[in-house]
Parts: C-alpha cells; structure tokens; sequence
C-alpha cells in the first residue's frame, strides 16, 4: 500500500497517460470555444490561441449581415428543440402506456407482442426511410401537415418507435413495482386508469426521466430521417441547417459556425447533466450510443 | 435499472397523480375529439379524391378507436396499447412491408409509373407535330362552355372543336374579316377583351382529340396545330408501334417496351422482377463490385472502431481504476466530454479540424496528408473519429464493470503468486468480457449502420476508380442512402431495399447473438 502522502509520486504514470487521453478528449472542443470567440472568423485564420476576441460570431447568427445570406439560425433552433420536446414527452407517455398493460395486464398475445416489439425493434429504422419518404408523400396530399416538409410528420414518424424502444427498459421498472399498491388503490375503488395516473406514474418518475431525455437527445442528434423530409432551408434543424451552412463555405463561415456549435450544445448538455445519474446504470443495460 | 424504487415526493409525481382522476378523463375525451376531427376531416378529403378504399378504411379504424375508448371497462389492454400502436403500424411496419414489396419491383428512375400511365406518356411524349395549322377564334356556345372555332389554313374547312372531338360545319357560316381574324357562327358567341386574359391558362391546355388519336393545341390567342401520335398502341399484341418506322416496341418483363434490336424505350413502369434485384449483387458486376467494397468496409470500419474503442476505454479504466488516485473523478468528467456532445455537432467540427489547407489537424503536424480527398486517409479519418466519439462510452462500461468484480478474487490470485498481468489476463479479462461481449455485439451492430460518422465527416467520399455510386468510405447504409435519394446516375428504390434487406439480416444476426447472451429474455414474466 502507497503512502497517502506520496501517492502522487507513485502514480504519475497513471497521470501522464490519463493527461495525455484528456488531451485528445478536449482539445477538439476546446478548439471550438477558442474560434467561436476568435475575431478573425475565417478557417484558415482560427487558432487555438486566438489573437482578438469578438462577439461577432455569434451575432451573425442571429442578424443577417448587409448583402449576406438570410440568416436561419433561431428557426433551426427553434424546430429543433419544439421537436425535441414533444418527441420526449410523447414517447415518454406512450411508451408509459405500454408498459403499464404489458406489465399489470393478463391478455392474449401478451408474450407475442413482446416478442415482436423485440424483433421490430431490430429492424433499422433507416432501411425504411424509402417507404417512409413516399408514405408521408402521400398522406400529405390528403393531410397537409402531415406532409412533406413539415416538422408534425418528422415528430409522428419518429413517435413510431416510442411503443417498442423503451418497452422492456419501462416494463422492468413498472415490474418491480410491488403489485400490492395497486391492489390496495383497487380496493379503494380506482379504476386501472386512476391506478396508472395516481400510483404508478409518480412511482416511475426515475424511469421517466431517462427515457424522456434519451429521447431529447437523440431527436437533437437525429439527421437522417429529418434530411429525407424536410426540404426548404427555413424549415430545417439544427443538424441539417448547420450541416447546409458549412457545407458549402466552410472556409469563410467557420466562426459563425463554431458559435452555431456553442449554442446547439447547450440543451443536450442540460439533459446530460440531468440523467448523468441514472446513466451508467442504463449503460450497462444495453441503451447504446456511439 | 435500480431495482429498488426509492419514492421521493416529487412536483413532477405530484403533477402527474393530478390526471388520475376528472382532469385525465377531461384530457383522454379532448384528445379524442382532436383525433376525430382531424380523422374526419380527412376522411371528406379522400372522399372527394375519390379514393374511396382508403376513406372507408380509415373510417373503420377511426371507429373502432371510438369503440374501444368510449365502451367503459373493456378492452382495459388494448386502451393502453393502442397509441403506440396505431403509430408502430403506420410508420414502421407498413414500411417494412412496402419495403419488402419494393425490393421485388424494377422501381427506379425511368419505372415509377403503372404500365398504363406509362403507355399514355409514351404516346403523349412523342408526338410529332401534323401537317394541318388552323386559324382559331376561342368562343363559347350557348350552354358557356369554352370552344375553338377552327379553319384549315390550307383547305378552308371549318370545325368547331371540343374537348370531346372535332364537329365539321358549313364553312360560309364562318366570316373571316379583313385582319385574318374569325368571326364565330351564329349561336356562338366571340370573347371580347378581358375575356381573352381569363381563358388564358385554359385555352393553353386544351386539346380537342382526333380520331387517329393525335390532337389539335392550340398556339397563341389565334392559331391551333394538330399533332399526331408517334406511336400506335396495338392492344392485341400490347406493343407500342413507332408509327414512323413500323417498328414494334413489346413488353420485355422487366418494365420497358423494347425493340427486337433491343432498344428501350425510355418511359418504362414499375413491375415486379422476382428476385432480380437480389441476385444483381452477385450476377451483375456494377453492382457487384460497390455492394462488396462497401459490405467489406462495413465490416472493418464497424470491427475496428469497436475494438480500438474498447481496448483504448478498457486501458483507461484500468490506468484510472486505483484506489485513492487523486482527481479520479475530474478525471473521468473530463473523459467523458465526447460523449456529452452531440455527435453530428463533433463530426461536423472534425470535418473543419481535418481540412487539407487550413484545417487545424495539419497545421499542427510537420506534414499534410490528405485527410479527407484520399481513400485510405479518408477511411482513417472516419475510424479515428469514431473512436474518438465511442472511447467514452466503453471508458464508462468498462469501470463500472471492474467495479463490480469482487476484489476477492484478485486477491486470491495474487496470493497463488500470479503477476499482474496474469491476474489481468486470467480474471479480470474473463469476468469483464461476460458483462461486456453483449455490449461490443450491439455497438458493432450500432456502427454498422452508423450512417452519421460516415455521412457527415466524408460524406461517403471521396469517389473511387470505378465511379460508381458507392464512394471509398461509404457504409452499406450510407450506400443505399445515396442509390434511393441522391444518386447522380438515376434513383434506384428496388435495388435499395434489397440491400435494406440485407442489412437487416446482417444486423438482427448479429442482435439476436448479442441478446441471446444478455439474457434479456428471462426478464419476461
């Protein structure tokens, strides 16, 4: 056993490897803040140690310059999180929903429909994205809003998973439940609804939580399906719309972009900080990412 | 999941106990009332599109939702699983099944009409202008309708002309006056001023049809051609017959008329060719070729990513994994900052960073590689942030997992006089890999359809020899992206969802190895 005192000394091989990973780990982030801030906004002028700060940068993002580009920052912003909201809300009620029946439920095709949720779940959602793209096509000639280009059909189309994803994680939770409390609300007269709403819901706040923020962030992560059906620039969010902003001058719009990065970070770092609790142990049941 | 619910009176446990009672019924029947108006709406508006099926289905589900929400005390499973589902069903198995449907299709650019809307455009799309010009007065008869008062340039006959055909009149009822112009017959009655700027759009697009199935259309506000079909359709043999050269197009199976020389003509239709699209990755070597290339880097860019990972996270957790090692926890923080990003935000960054001319990766290094424009640069590129992105991840599980195996056992082996790295390789390996093999089988089927790190560092780029769809760093996934949305070469769905359906057998595979071993299924009471 080490001294306390000179611990330090016996592990600073430890320190040096684990110094040098943080490197790696930061410096690409770090880089970020630095040329967010950074007066000269250019790619080639950005350094790690800027020479002159500025506000500029951010400012662009939000005033369109004198003969510049419009400028759509706060509507990517915007849609982002509204979507990002009410997609963690209603997965986490509908997911919520399911569970309940599946755990406080004795019906036929019980053990099926588990099965078959496990099963649909494995099918990548990404493959479907054609039959997708040309189902919203076509309900948006009956429905206009759940059409192309329209963010209420990004959000039913990513609710279609609320149902199967989450199932076993909250199913789990609801379990270990002890049925006892159920049986004594029964007893006092609640009807299954008043037992779901009243007794278990507050009882699974914990498994909520996770399960509503893992949605937040991942719909603010979302590209792909988002990519296929929305279509004009003003309607984007903030994964395409700054993916179309350096896409095409990444030279000239790099400070703009790091500040665009800055701000973009700041709800999902929120939910991180909020779940990072729970995370490790949803880590170890299998919720990957990365 | 804690196993053990700890309950803490919370605002939010409070806010949702709230709905358990009148408020939930209130909420449960407006939202009822939304749907049904909605649902309703849509119902009329198929209705006067005339898709009747569609509108007569959706009235049924919409009933039997009522039904099962409105009955009290039944169906107590189905009223809590029917939101999901009625979701799951339209937007994600629906869609495998259209998937599956498509793959068996000639569906692409080129075949995306039925065979009868494809006849009607080859008919329509190669006309060829007639010999006949007409002078043209718009008028309407007595009921109002919009008719062309026609005369043949050459021979003097006079028409009126309908949308329902050609009619033959007297041509001395019909005057024409010193400018050319036409004055109408009597009992039709010319447009004056105005008149002429509303019938604009309309008079553009109407056509009276012929009986040698060519049309006359009109040209300005006072000539009409007749224009005659490039093809015949024969309906006994079903061929289109160029009327030109005589020469027969048949039906060839696959979605196109062709000629016995072979050539196709280029408005074909959507048919089903069997397992065509299937057997094209190995029979056809266009297709061949980039579905291997992709497929093999599919599989190392996923394996490498996965292993580098993990062997990089596991080194840490060991290195910081000591007893009273100070900043521990600062330490782990500070590691786990990739993670806490959102990815498309780092890729987007790393794209920048790895920048030939200006990037900041390459100002820092002695010398330039080619981060990005090279194929194997380009591939490094991409596992190495990927594994910057993942090492989080595997840092986390992994000292969770060293946590959790008893310090007794190492001891023990210490005591039989093992070293540390025995120790290491004998029992602490073994012990972690059994938490952890089912997590490195669900990230290696995570990052085999990792279209993000792909798509938005490289793009899939940059393109190789062949030029094919399929560039040096593009993943399966990514490659059917490109072949269903943003092919250059012409969008081909049917040959995307076979692939789709691959992959998907790849990668339930591979879950259903990974699940197999995590045991999941005991949980199922």
């Amino acid at each position: 056993m080490s001294d306390p005192t000179n611990r330090y000394n016996d592990h600073w091989w430890r320190h040096l490897v684990v110094w040098l990973a943080v490197c790696v780990a930061v410096l690409p982030p770090l880089y970020v803040v630095t040329a967010a801030f950074n007066a000269d906004q250019t790619l080639s002028g950005s350094s790690l140690i800027p020479r002159a700060l500025t506000l500029e940068n951010f400012k662009g993002l939000f005033v369109q310059k004198e003969g510049g580009a419009e400028v759509f920052f706060v509507r990517w912003f915007r849609s982002s999180l509204i979507i990002a909201v009410l997609n963690a809300f209603f997965t986490v009620f509908i997911g919520a929903l399911a569970a309940y029946a599946f755990s406080r439920f004795r019906f036929k095709g019980r053990r099926m429909g588990m099965l078959f949720l496990l099963l649909i779940q494995m099918f990548p959602g990404l493959l479907n994205l054609v039959a997708i793209y040309l189902i919203v096509l076509r309900t948006g000639e009956v429905v206009p809003a759940l059409g192309l280009n329209k963010l209420t059909a990004l959000l039913v189309v990513y609710l279609s998973g609320a149902m199967s994803v989450n199932l076993w994680l909250m199913k789990g939770f609801f379990d270990s439940i002890p049925a006892e409390l159920d049986e004594s609300a029964r007893v006092d007269g609640a009807t299954p609804a008043q037992i779901f709403w009243g007794v278990i819901l507050p009882l699974a706040v914990p498994v909520l939580s996770v399960v509503g923020m893992f949605a937040f962030v991942g719909t603010l992560n979302e590209f792909i399906t988002a990519s296929v059906l929305l279509e004009t620039v003003d309607n984007f969010t903030l994964p395409l719309g700054l993916q179309a902003y350096v896409g095409t001058s990444y030279e000239e719009n790099w400070g703009s972009f790091a500040a665009g990065v800055l701000i973009a970070q700041i709800p999902a770092i929120i939910g991180f900080v909020f779940v990072q609790k729970y995370i490790i142990s949803g880590l170890t049941q299998g919720s990957v990412k990365g | 999941m804690s196993q053990s619910v700890r309950y803490r009176p919370s605002f939010l446990a409070w806010l949702i106990s709230l709905f358990s009672g009148v408020g939930g019924l209130i909420v449960k029947l407006m939202m009822l009332c939304i749907l049904n108006g909605i649902t309703g709406w849509a119902i009329i508006v198929l209705f006067t599109q005339e898709r009747v099926i569609w509108a007569l289905g959706t009235t049924a589900v919409l009933a039997s939702i009522d039904f099962i929400y409105l009955v009290p005390n039944r169906f107590l499973p189905a009223k809590f699983i029917l939101p999901g589902s009625v979701l799951l069903v339209a937007y994600l198995i629906v869609p495998i099944f259209f998937t599956i449907n498509t793959a068996f299709q000639e569906y692409s650019t080129g075949h995306v009409l039925t065979k009868a809307e494809a006849i009607q455009t080859n008919l329509e799309q190669n006309a060829v202008q007639g010999d006949r010009y007409f002078r043209m007065a718009p008028a309407r008869d007595s009921s109002g309708a919009l008719v062309l008062v026609l005369v043949d340039d050459s021979t003097g006959d006079a028409f009126i002309g309908r949308r329902s055909g050609l009619e033959e009149i007297d041509p001395t009822t019909v005057e024409v006056d010193d400018f050319g112009d036409i004055l109408p017959p009597t009992g039709y009655s010319a447009l004056i001023g105005d008149e002429f700027f509303e019938i604009d759009a309309e008079l553009a697009a109407f056509e009276v049809p012929l009986e040698n199935g060519g049309v006359v259309r009109t040209e300005g506000l006072s000539g009409a051609y007749d224009s005659a079909p490039g093809f015949q359709f024969d309906p006994t043999s079903g061929a289109l017959v160029a009327s030109d050269t005589g020469v027969e197009y048949l039906d060839n199976g696959r979605g196109s008329f062709e000629s016995a020389d072979g050539e196709q003509l280029v408005v074909g239709w959507r048919e089903y060719i069997g397992f065509d699209n299937f057997t094209a990755v190995i029979t056809n070597p266009l297709v061949r070729q980039p579905f291997l290339r992709a497929f093999a880097w599919t599989i190392g860019f996923a394996g490498s990513t996965v292993l580098l990972s993990f062997a990089i996270g596991l080194f840490l957790a060991k290195v910081i994994d000591k007893q009273n090692l100070r900043g521990k926890k600062v330490y782990r923080s500070l590691l786990v900052i990739p993670y806490a990003i959102p990815g498309f935000l780092s890729l987007l960054v790393f794209k920048g960073l790895l920048n030939d001319d200006f990037g900041l990766i390459n100002k820092l290094l002695p010398f330039d590689p080619p981060w990005l424009f090279d194929p194997w640069w380009a591939r490094l590129s991409v596992i190495m942030v990927s594994v910057w992105l993942t090492t989080p991840y595997f840092l986390l599980v992994c000292m969770g997992a060293l946590q959790s195996i008893p310090t007794e056992l190492v001891e023990a082996a210490r005591v039989d006089g093992a070293g540390r790295w025995q120790v290491f390789r004998k029992v602490t390996l073994p012990l972690l890999m059994v938490v952890v093999t089912p997590l490195l089988i669900a990230s290696f089927a995570y990052n085999f359809n990792n279209f993000n790190n792909v798509y938005l560092l490289t793009g899939g780029g940059p393109t190789t020899e062949d030029q094919s769809v399929a560039g040096a760093t593009d993943i399966l996934i990514s490659y059917t992206y490109k072949l269903a949305f943003e092919s250059g070469k012409g969008q081909d769905y049917g040959l995307a969802s076979a692939i789709s359906i691959y992959i998907f057998f790849i990668v339930a595979a591979m879950s259903a190895s990974g699940f197999l071993r995590s045991k999941a299924l005991e949980n199922m009471k």
